[in-house]
């Protein structure tokens, strides 16, 4: 295996990225925060530097791309950090702003706004409504403190340096450029054709995926009161349901 | 220098932030006025005079009121988490300011020996309508937070009902949209706006509410729930919750979250008056104006027909009583929400058929209605009102040593 300086430092910085988080992560005593956010910090600037010297693309959003993935990356930390859920969710909705940011910058408006839509508008809100139902008074102690920690920086940090290493050999090899836009179709048109003809099946298969997600979510939920399902009661009239207390 | 201010006036990007300086104040001047507006439609509905101390006819009254809001002793519970209870109103008003960037005010600003016109908006996007989706998804934070951050009871008891509410709502408020989107084949507002110009018969306008009826209605419900304006506001029901959601907040940060729901009211209006009812076209004339004066025109009609929006905003909420909160979700979900699906339904039969934006939008729409209450009749369906068909169900857990 051929180890260039751009693999060595990817690792390295993933590695230091990787022993921030550790450092960040909640436990029982107290954390190393200061020396956690500076180690993270530290990881950050090199990647940044790293990706400026060694892939830098031309361009006017570089500042913007560099502004976005910075906020997604410490937002996502901070997801994993915090020892408030709800503060977690919220800086998992950072999160989803931050990458919808950067979906705008490849010119893919539609995809940003959907994402903003279904998860920072629906699930995370749901996140939220859940996590405030279950936590109204204070936190227990099993939810205040990280379990098995290290094994999964460890992973993350096998996982993020092998994908990493990996894309920016393929990036030194053959340089991206952007494909020319050769025909003048608006960019939800383009997604709408390819999603209706060339992954046809896909798209229904996700829809009866979801379809029967939701009959089973439905079925989980019915409670069933067998000593209750024998009461006969008579049909109100029609126009009456629902009438039967008077207001007064 | 002059000359240098009016060339750069002269392109998109300086009208655009010329627009953005007017728009801003004009709207926040446009929110003062309606809480102004809205007590006088409350004392005129309920036979009184409302405020007429401060100024002529109390028109000083916004002023006041906002140097009172300033003057105020600002103070922060006990048990307050810090950030979130200062975040909460910041982005209760800064998320619903950001869907004015691509209403289309007045369409477009043609001067004198200049190539392309000027959009009279601020930012046209290819995807305007999503945008607005999207911004208005992320609107119930503010309200959510501050239910959560306040350490109170009935705070928190508002955010959960806020939560469950604009998550519920959000989908027949996509769906009618969707019926618009499907109808006219655009996701640009000023193109929306435009498709609406053309007259039928040379005197009525091809407005979308003349199409669409119901889809209209659907999304001006949803419009209610979503800016928790009566009788949706169970978030801040004073019967209940004392307050709701704002009950621990006072002062300017008080005063932040009304200035958020009257400017989510102007987008929601603007924004309905955009798909429904030809956004700045002005009924007599056919073709869009492009001089000066037809654009100040044009502005002073979306005025006009937002203000009308607001008047209605305001005369249900002290028209209607509140909904129950079973109500509020058995309504959206077994109500709105299968008649904007079939709607959806019927609009892609339309375009199967080619013929969208034609008669049979109306008929489709009045079909689905007609069977839509059939069925309710006919199968009894609880659309609102009690579960009558479910058998008493008894959750009571008994206490120890007592009973059920």
């Amino acid at each position: 295996m051929n180890w260039s300086t751009t693999t060595i430092a990817i690792y390295g910085l993933t590695a230091l990225g990787a022993v921030a988080v550790y450092l960040l992560l909640p436990r029982a005593g107290r954390s190393a925060r200061v020396a956690g956010t500076l180690l993270g910090l530290a990881a950050l600037a090199g990647l940044v530097v790293l990706s400026l010297r060694s892939f830098a693309i031309p361009g006017s959003e570089d500042f913007y791309f560099y502004l976005l993935a910075v906020l997604a990356l410490t937002s996502a930390a901070g997801v994993i950090t915090q020892r408030k859920a709800v503060y977690s969710a919220l800086y998992f909705v950072l999160t989803v702003v931050a990458v919808a940011g950067l979906v705008v910058l490849l010119e893919a408006e539609f995809l940003a706004a959907a994402l903003i839509i279904i998860y920072g508008g629906a699930i995370l809100v749901t996140y939220l409504f859940v996590i405030m139902l279950a936590q109204q008074e204070g936190q227990p102690l099993y939810d205040r403190r990280v379990r098995g920690g290290w094994w999964a920086c460890v992973a993350g940090f096998l996982l993020t340096a092998t994908v990493a290493s990996a894309l920016s050999d393929f990036l030194l090899l053959a340089p991206v450029v952007a494909p020319p836009m050769t025909v003048e179709v608006a960019n939800t048109d383009r997604l709408g054709l390819v999603v209706m003809t060339r992954y046809m099946v896909v798209l229904q298969a996700a829809g009866i995926l979801l379809l029967l997600a939701l009959v089973g979510a439905v079925a989980i939920v019915r409670k069933r009161y067998p000593h209750l399902e024998t009461v006969e009661r008579p049909l109100p009239a029609i126009g009456q349901a629902g009438r039967e207390a008077a207001p007064f | 220098m002059v000359d240098w201010l009016v060339i750069q006036f002269h392109t998109q990007l300086g009208f655009s932030i010329v627009l953005l300086l007017v728009v801003i104040p004009a709207v926040l001047t446009g929110v003062g006025y309606s809480t102004y507006f809205e007590r006088k439609v409350s004392a005129w509905l309920q036979d009184r005079h409302g405020p007429n101390r401060a100024g002529p006819l109390g028109l000083l009254q916004p002023v006041a009121d906002g140097v009172k809001f300033l003057l105020k002793e600002d103070f922060m519970p006990a048990g307050a988490d810090r950030p979130l209870y200062i975040l909460a109103p910041m982005l209760s008003m800064g998320i619903a300011m950001l869907g004015l960037a691509v209403i289309p005010w007045g369409g477009s600003y043609q001067p004198a020996g200049l190539a392309e016109p000027l959009q009279v908006q601020v930012a046209g996007l290819d995807i305007g309508l999503l945008y607005l989706l999207a911004v208005g998804a992320l609107g119930v934070y503010g309200v959510v937070l501050a239910g959560w951050s306040s350490n109170n009871k009935y705070a928190f008891y508002g955010g959960l009902r806020a939560a469950a509410q604009m998550v519920s709502y959000e989908i027949p408020l996509g769906l009618s949209i969707l019926v618009i989107v499907l109808a006219s084949g655009q996701l640009r507002l000023e193109n929306i706006v435009e498709q609406q110009t053309a007259l039928w018969w040379g005197f009525l306008p091809q407005w979308n509410i003349f199409l669409h009826p119901v889809s209209f209605i659907i999304m001006f419900t949803c419009v209610l729930a979503e800016t928790n304006r009566a009788p949706f506001d169970l978030a801040e029901c004073e019967q209940e919750l004392v307050g709701g959601f704002h009950t621990e907040y006072n002062a300017m940060k008080w005063a932040m979250f009304f200035l958020g729901e009257y400017t989510h009211m102007i987008v929601g209006s603007a924004f309905m008056v955009c798909l429904f009812f030809g956004g700045w076209h002005v009924p007599g004339l056919a073709a869009e104006q492009t001089t000066l004066w037809g654009v100040l025109l044009q502005l002073a009609v979306m005025g006009a027909k937002i203000s009308i929006f607001i008047f209605v905003f305001m005369w249900i909420r002290w028209t209607l009583p509140r909904f129950r909160f079973d109500q509020l979700m058995r309504l959206c979900w077994k109500g709105l929400l299968p008649v904007s699906l079939a709607l959806a339904l019927v609009v892609v039969v339309e375009l199967f058929f080619n013929v969208p934006r034609s008669y049979w939008s109306l008929i489709g729409e009045v079909g689905v209605v007609a069977v839509a209450l059939v069925a309710v009749s006919l199968f009894r369906i609880p659309v609102t009102g009690r579960q009558w068909y479910l058998p008493d169900l008894d959750n009571r857990t008994p206490l120890r040593g007592g009973s059920v």
